[in-house]
């Protein structure tokens, strides 16, 4: 055996995360791990790569294990080059290479690893969220590990880029790395891996090969019998929309709640687009063309060169997109964006509410619930919480309050079935309740799922607006700038 | 309760290496504390001493937590409680609480050249406020030198303030009214920053500015916000500090308690409340140096040793990480 865990224990707090795990690895084997938000499978994958120690238990390992985070770990000022140099074990006189060298050198790290990442002499903070888990992924690979552990790393990807990731896995694994392989996207977990761990709650309930397992098997393993996830979605849905229901706004006089008029950017080119409420309009596109830059003009965080964004058919200034209330955020990177880790779950949904801060405490309970986020109570530090709760949290926080526009970037991205469910259900009852939402999102599946109209951008240019019936024929080739 | 207890625990142990170092040169361990102890807390004129040390700590220590709880380095406590001293002093005549607004005001203006620096220029506040500092100290050196030297032209001081304009004394006692003023402002420190959306924002802002914004925070008011709040506070300490103690303006008015206030507020954690014990500590470790000074013959520096080793015990049980500003990030 490679990797032996005997009986390990680990508890955050009030919360036991890992429930006496025992597991074995042999080389070259790829597994699955998958279970619901908070589960454990990502503080089982830390333990094993030493990040953190178990509190009871004894972890065996015969090698080294590389981790690749669902959230990044790079040196954000500094470029592809010299994040892949301060891994680069091969050269021991890294620190006196001039830049061309480091970048010819990370060049052919990024070529060994497979995967297609350009531009090295960028910095990292100039980089999409998904060419920074390309990064992460590349950083990984090129430290030439005995067990690699990928955490979500297919979710920034295109289908395409995934396929070439998993040739990527098999290939390592042909060479005698044990993978580890962490995903919500049950299909692909069953295409990759021979062997599946379903974890509940910080059990191993189910360990199992994959020959003959149906992805709606795995989902009834991870949730458990008695809970199917249609009752679980159902449940919350009636309740919700009975609030939606009740405070539904003044929706027909909002008629353009958001509209972008030939705005342009470092990174964005003339993009004009409309959303109405009561509609999700999403713009669709691979990681990296210029989503990050429009989110932030959105958000009143940077200006447009030229062109202007309206509120109410009004042109809105920064400060008014910023502070005025009208538009809510779902960022796209949750961590960064999304939450304060040291500040509690009330704290959090206090920022943007109106509710007296007084009654703080209650409201947030009462968030907790109707949102089923996974806390004790509404005094624990959001940083405890698993990476789907988080998303939570800031679902609710920005939807409860009704907003004119919502603003949702990659809001599944990471999370399980039943949560991925959930947000698309939130999402369309803000509509119905005359939000008008933009959907930024590289997953085809959840544009459709939820859009009236969508759009396809391709390096900072936004294709012309699309019926999902027409999307249906050309988001493929325009995604890819081949249309 | 973990970091009550690290807060103690840094106090005592600087307490310790505190009487180790002055073993070393050969003087008793057990004397030095009992000196300190019986010097600072030992007796009645002792004890008022050390209370009138606390008042500017605990103010200038509120400001430094006013402003790290924002993410911002303010370090211009000392600057900003001379401006607040030369502010009180010329409105003195108008009385005290004229001179005490005035103080507070222009404290905050002083502060805010550095946030307007930070807007116009990216300069990092770390520097502009000490900067900011020296730029006050030789203000206030040029005034008693020149402008504002006392008629008899004698030394290189002020005037008196007029008698009605001082903070009253309290019943009997060498205390002066002042005490409750920083009492007050602690306890509104507090609630602005624990029981206010103002203090959530701007503690969301210290925390993670980048969430803060896209929670439609604007980072940039709310930092500049912090930084004349802070620095108002440590500008009422200034007049306080004139109005109740020293009556004049001379060079070392300050004495340093724009500084020492960032080892009471990293000591406090930077919780607003704590901040009076950790004010109260460092005011009896200095009335206690003094009686070092006069009995032992050991320079009465050795209070600003012992606010370096607070400091860096504080960085040895590792709590400064949890507070660190991170804006820069």
């Amino acid at each position: 055996m490679m990797l032996t865990l005997a009986h390990i224990s680990k508890t955050f707090g009030a919360t036991r995360a890992i429930d006496d795990v025992s597991l074995d690895l042999d080389r070259g084997q790829v597994t699955g791990i998958v279970g619901e938000n908070g589960a454990g499978k990502t503080t089982l994958m830390r333990i094993i790569a030493g990040e953190i120690a178990p509190d009871t238990g004894n972890v065996q390992l015969d090698g080294r294990a590389a981790l690749v985070h669902q959230h990044f770990m790079l040196v954000s000022n500094f470029t592809v080059a010299e994040n892949l140099a301060l891994v680069d074990a091969t050269d021991p006189s890294r620190l006196f290479r001039t830049h061309r060298t480091l970048e010819r050198r990370a060049e052919a790290i990024i070529g060994r690893s497979g995967i297609d990442l350009r531009g090295v002499a960028r910095r990292v903070d100039e980089l999409s969220v998904g060419e920074r888990s390309k990064l992460e992924l590349i950083k990984a690979i090129a430290s030439d590990p005995d067990i690699l552990i990928l955490d979500e790393p297919t979710s920034v990807l295109t289908p395409n880029e995934s396929s070439e990731l998993f040739r990527v896995i098999q290939r390592l694994a042909a060479a005698g790395t044990a993978v580890l392989f962490i995903s919500h996207k049950l299909r692909e977990v069953l295409e990759v891996a021979p062997r599946i761990v379903v974890m509940r709650a910080g059990r191993i309930v189910a360990d199992t090969t994959s020959q003959g397992m149906s992805a709606e098997d795995l989902a009834t393993a991870m949730v458990g019998e008695h809970q199917a996830i249609a009752s679980i979605v159902g449940v919350q849905n009636d309740e919700n929309r009975a609030t939606a229901e009740r405070r539904s706004p003044s929706a027909e006089r909002r008629i353009h709640p958001l509209r972008c008029e030939h705005i342009s950017g470092e990174r964005l080119d003339d993009v004009t687009f409309d959303v109405p409420s009561g509609q999700v309009v999403a713009i669709l596109g691979v990681a990296g063309n210029g989503q990050v830059e429009l989110a932030s003009m959105l958000r009143g965080l940077e200006a447009p060169r030229s062109g202007a964004v309206l509120l109410d058919g009004k042109p809105a200034t920064r400060r008014q997109l910023l502070g005025s209330g009208a538009v809510g955020h779902i960022p796209e990177d949750r961590t960064r964006d999304g939450i304060v880790a040291q500040m509690s779950i009330a704290e959090n949904i206090a920022l943007t509410s109106r509710t007296p801060l007084r009654h703080a405490r209650g409201f947030a309970q009462r968030l907790i619930e109707l949102y089923s986020i996974r806390a004790q109570n509404a005094s624990q530090p959001a940083g405890l919480l698993s990476g789907g709760n988080q998303q939570k949290v800031v679902l609710a926080r920005e939807l409860d309050r009704r907003p004119a526009v919502i603003v949702a970037a990659e809001p599944t991205r990471g999370l399980d079935i039943a949560a991925t469910r959930f947000v698309h259900e939130q999402l369309r009852l803000a509509a119905a309740a005359g939000s008008g939402i933009l959907l930024m999102t590289s997953d085809l599946d959840e544009a459709f799922a939820l859009a009236s109209v969508m759009y396809v951008i391709y390096r900072g240019h936004l294709s012309d607006p699309l019926t999902p019936r027409d999307a249906a024929m050309q988001v493929g080739p325009l995604m890819a700038g081949v249309a | 309760m973990r970091r009550l207890a690290v807060g103690i625990g840094a106090a005592a142990l600087s307490l310790l290496l505190l009487a180790l170092a002055g073993a070393a040169f050969g003087h008793s361990p057990r004397v030095l504390l009992e000196i300190l102890v019986s010097g600072s807390i030992g007796s009645r004129f002792a004890l008022e001493g050390t209370l009138l040390k606390s008042v500017p700590l605990l103010l200038t220590g509120l400001a430094v937590v006013i402003a790290f709880r924002a993410g911002v380095w303010n370090i211009g406590g000392e600057g900003q409680f001379i401006v607040g001293a030369l502010a009180a002093y010329l409105t003195s005549r108008f009385g005290t609480t004229a001179a005490l607004l005035a103080a507070a005001v222009a404290g905050a203006l002083w502060a805010s050249i550095a946030s307007l620096l930070r807007v116009w220029r990216n300069a990092p506040e770390v520097l502009t406020t000490i900067l900011l500092n020296f730029i006050a100290i030789h203000l206030l050196g040029y005034c008693v030198n020149g402008p504002l030297q006392e008629a008899s032209g004698q030394y290189p001081q002020s005037d008196p303030v007029p008698q009605a304009a001082a903070l009253p004394l309290l019943g009997g006692s060498s205390l002066h009214a002042g005490i409750v003023v920083a009492l007050l402002v602690t306890l509104a420190s507090w609630w602005l920053l624990y029981r206010t959306r103002e203090g959530l924002r701007l503690r969301a802002t210290g925390f993670n500015p980048s969430a803060a914004q896209y929670a439609g925070v604007d980072v940039n008011a709310q930092i500049a916000r912090a930084m004349a709040l802070s620095g108002a506070v440590a500008g009422l300490a200034g007049a306080i500090e004139l109005l109740g103690v020293t009556h004049r303006l001379f060079e070392r008015v300050a004495a340093g308690y724009g500084y020492a206030g960032i080892a009471v507020a990293l000591l406090a954690q930077l919780h607003p409340i704590a901040t009076i014990a950790a004010a109260a500590f460092f005011g009896a470790l200095a009335t206690g140096a003094g009686e070092l000074q006069r009995s032992a013959s050991i320079s009465s520096s050795v209070a600003t040793f012992g606010q370096a080793v607070v400091i860096l015990v504080l960085i040895l049980f590792g709590s400064m990480r949890a507070f660190a500003p991170g804006r820069d990030e």
